[in-house]
């Protein structure tokens, strides 16, 4: 026999799954249980209180030593071992989850279970609320305005301001998807997916609005394309494929860099030659000479300017969190978060509570 | 028809049958793999407007966990053993061996059949299979351990091959 174990399971497992047949009322099937959920939430809204009135104290974060190799373990290296940060306990919401490098947790949604409840930090108060009365909640990075959704507002977003106790509702276009806050919680840029209407659309707190064609013939993206902030706030950028390289769909699409335009004018105003897509406007270090993106194999640190990789990282989702750390979520839905340096050399570890784990969860300056 | 539901759909129809693969793979038969897929988009409609973007992966993150909380909810079920399994094939035969071992697939625990799946048909690493199923990669190893022993016990002609190493590494 000169096939391989691996390849033979590999063969094997993949014999299984090309016995599916195809379901040809799959999408009307999952829409009937999908609104029976969306229903079964909203009553179980009308009952939600928004938050427990308990005092406010923030867990104690204990500190201890990873566990001790065991006896027979090789001997331990120079490299020294991560920090290991205990789990918020039972009453993690009566303060702000705090990570390593001063950011905390904005806000967490338990989107596998189908009963999950989505938490929101109110800032000014310094603990979670829990939304039980929108379908979809993003909040700014500062400040304290929310952008909500609401199935039954298809083409609306809602503006909540936590601060003020308002909401108001918007339709800044058809078809967008994708929405980023800018770094100062003031604007919210939406990737428009209109046939012939490629863009994108800004919207600002008080609810205007400007839409800006990008031309995809001149500017081409394919594969996962949306905008998102620079690192100040005035640009958007878009990633740009490279159009000379072999595109397969089975891998990323090869890129050349980013295009970045004004967020004002839409007008196309510089070009980062990354291999990658950076993941918001935290990728770029403070000083914006170095980058995090997702490369077409791995996540990389790249020179900004060249696009020169520096060297591999675990995560691509990373945000700076000083001058030379960076903060990210370890892949795949995880509950921890990794402190580390710009080699990846992990340096601190997080937890976040175990019911996380899966969760989407967004972050922030704190 | 409004929008979200004209968008979902439109993923549904193309990607459908791509996550249908995945979700037969991890339960093993057409009317579990559909009631999973189900399931799982059903959840990716109630958050459409959040997730539209990112929906893909969104729905196999939905797959894993749910197949995660199938195994704890039937931790204490038995095995479902597969009826009259073939013979041993003929040394050298692969297209054979390829039958045994898919229909010996769908006897695994559907923990070892997770596993295997996220190891193979995803071509995750120990570690990437780990953290998508939240558990550790020494659990994952010795998972992984266990469903090759099943499976030589089902289809001795894996024998005949390389090492259990090679799926544990």
């Amino acid at each position: 026999m000169s096939t391989s174990l691996d390849e033979t399971l590999r063969t094997a497992v993949r014999d299984l799954a090309d016995d599916a047949v195809p379901a040809p009322d799959l999408a009307w099937r999952a829409l009937g249980h999908g609104r029976r959920l969306r229903r079964r939430r909203r009553v179980a809204a009308t009952a939600t209180v928004l938050a427990a009135v308990v005092a406010v104290t923030l867990p104690i974060v204990l500190l201890r030593p990873r566990a001790a190799p065991p006896p027979t373990a090789p001997p331990v290296t120079a490299v020294p071992s991560p920090v290991i940060r205990s789990a918020p306990g039972a009453n993690w919401s009566n303060g702000p989850l705090t990570l390593p490098g001063g950011w905390v947790v904005t806000s967490l949604n338990e989107i596998a279970k189908s009963n999950g409840k989505s938490y929101l930090l109110d800032r000014a108060r310094g603990r979670y609320l829990v939304n039980g009365r929108y379908d979809a909640v993003l909040p700014a990075p500062t400040g304290s305005l929310v952008a909500v959704w609401d199935d039954d507002r298809p083409r609306q977003v809602g503006l909540v301001d936590l601060a003020r106790g308002t909401t108001r509702w918007y339709e800044p276009g058809r078809a967008l998807g994708a929405p980023n806050w800018s770094p100062d919680g003031r604007r919210l840029v939406f990737t428009s997916q209109r046939v012939d209407h490629f863009g994108f659309v800004v919207l600002n707190a008080k609810g205007a609005s400007r839409t800006h064609a990008v031309d995809t013939d001149e500017f081409l993206c394919t594969d996962h394309c949306f905008f998102l902030w620079s690192r100040d706030g005035r640009e958007v950028l878009l990633q740009q494929t490279d159009p000379g390289r072999p595109r397969s769909e089975s891998a990323r699409h090869p890129r050349r860099g980013v295009q970045f335009f004004s967020a004002d004018t839409g007008r196309p105003t510089r070009f980062e030659p990354l291999p990658g897509d950076p993941a918001g406007p935290w990728a770029w270090s403070p000083d914006g000479k170095l980058v995090v993106v997702q490369g077409q194999r791995e996540p990389l640190l790249v020179d900004a300017a060249t696009g020169r990789v520096v060297n591999a990282l675990p995560a691509a989702d990373a945000v700076w969190a000083g001058p030379d750390r960076l903060l990210y979520r370890r892949p795949n839905g995880s509950h921890e978060f990794v402190y580390a340096d710009t080699t990846g050399r992990e340096l601190v570890r997080q937890p976040l509570p175990e019911q996380f784990r899966l969760a989407e969860v967004t972050i922030a300056p704190g | 028809m409004a929008e979200v539901d004209r968008e979902f759909t439109a993923f549904v129809n193309e990607r459908g049958a791509a996550l249908l693969r995945v979700a037969y793979a991890l339960a093993g038969n057409q009317h579990a793999a559909e009631d999973l897929l189900q399931n799982a988009l059903a959840k990716a409609y109630a958050r459409w407007p959040r997730i539209r973007g990112d929906a893909e992966p969104y729905v196999k993150r939905i797959l894993y966990h749910d197949q995660v909380s199938g195994w704890r909810r039937r931790a204490r079920r038995a095995e479902v053993p597969v009826a009259d399994l073939p013979e041993r094939p003929a040394a050298g035969d692969d297209s054979d061996l390829r039958l045994l071992l898919r229909d010996a697939l769908r006897a695994l625990p559907p923990r070892q059949r997770a596993v295997l799946t996220l190891r193979y048909l995803e071509d995750l690493s120990v570690e990437q299979t780990a953290a998508m199923l939240g558990c550790r990669p020494g659990t994952v190893a010795s998972q992984s351990a266990k469903a090759l022993a099943r499976l030589r016990q089902l289809v001795p002609a894996l024998d005949e091959l390389t090492t259990p190493a090679e799926v544990t590494r």
